[in-house]
């Protein structure tokens, strides 16, 4: 497995923050599965993803993203995302991935709202 | 041009070959340096600056398919293989330099050069394949969250 991502993650009770290195792309998914499966991320309220600035997202990390989704959808955990670049802000609002994540414009903002 | 996934396995003489047709072009960013569907009359390659690459889904979807931000990286490829449209459309992301390949003189040399045109196509074959199996996992990444749907 290539090591495309790095995936720290910091528990504050309720909330997880997961802290993404890397772009995101198709090969991320064993990255975000394993981060996924953490016992401090599976059965939490809320996730934070915080993602690199200058990250590239395609549309396998999208894939991915949607997939993430899904399952904290079905154990109705709440998701936050912050990181992103206008570009990807605006990338994410037209494929709908706002409809079941909050984007916040800083880790203070989200942490705000989520904390 | 060395460094153009392309042009691997090339000696010098064979390269020097190669720069015949092309030119060096400056890009502002957001310029569309070409659109998914248009004729593909060259391929590119990275001096500076970084240029995304993007399909439609429809009028209001555009999704990120990559980035080309290393000098030497190569874009356009469509060039290359009938019916030469461009499958994607290439924006300057920040403003740079790009080497243009002029499609006619780089296929006239490839046909001149029949060494020169195996290595270009094999390399060809070998990126084309390695974008096939990133589609496939993307591919695979859906149909699992979809059956996931379909189950719970």
């Amino acid at each position: 497995m290539v090591d495309q991502n790095q995936i720290s993650i910091e528990n504050r009770g309720e909330l997880s923050i997961l802290d993404i290195t890397g772009d995101i792309t198709s090969a991320s998914e064993p990255f975000f599965a394993q981060a996924y499966k953490h016992p401090d991320v599976d059965g939490v309220g809320k996730i934070l993803l915080k993602f690199d600035e200058g990250a590239y997202i395609n549309s396998g990390g999208i894939a991915v993203l949607i997939q993430l989704l899904a399952e904290t959808k079905r154990k109705a955990q709440k998701v936050g995302i912050t990181g992103l670049s206008d570009h990807f802000k605006k990338i994410f609002h037209m494929v709908g991935i706002t409809r079941f994540a909050d984007i916040y414009a800083s880790m203070d903002e989200a942490l705000k709202a989520m904390g | 041009m060395r460094s153009g996934y392309l042009f691997r396995g090339l000696n010098d003489r064979q390269l020097e070959g190669l720069t015949a047709g092309t030119k060096n072009i400056e890009v502002d960013s957001g310029e569309v340096i070409y659109r998914e569907r248009e004729e593909a009359e060259a391929i590119y390659m990275l001096s500076s600056g970084a240029v995304e690459l993007v399909t439609s889904v429809n009028n209001h979807i555009e999704l990120p398919v990559s980035i080309i931000r290393n000098p030497g990286e190569m874009f356009g490829s469509s060039a290359l293989i009938e019916p030469h449209l461009h499958t994607l459309t290439a924006r300057c992301q920040s403003a740079g330099n790009i080497l243009v390949i002029e499609r006619r003189a780089l296929q006239e040399y490839m046909s001149e050069h029949d060494e020169v045109g195996l290595i270009i196509m094999t390399n060809l074959a070998t990126y084309l394949l390695s974008r096939l199996k990133e589609s496939r996992q993307e591919l695979k990444i859906h149909f699992k969250t979809l059956l996931r749907s379909f189950r719970a």
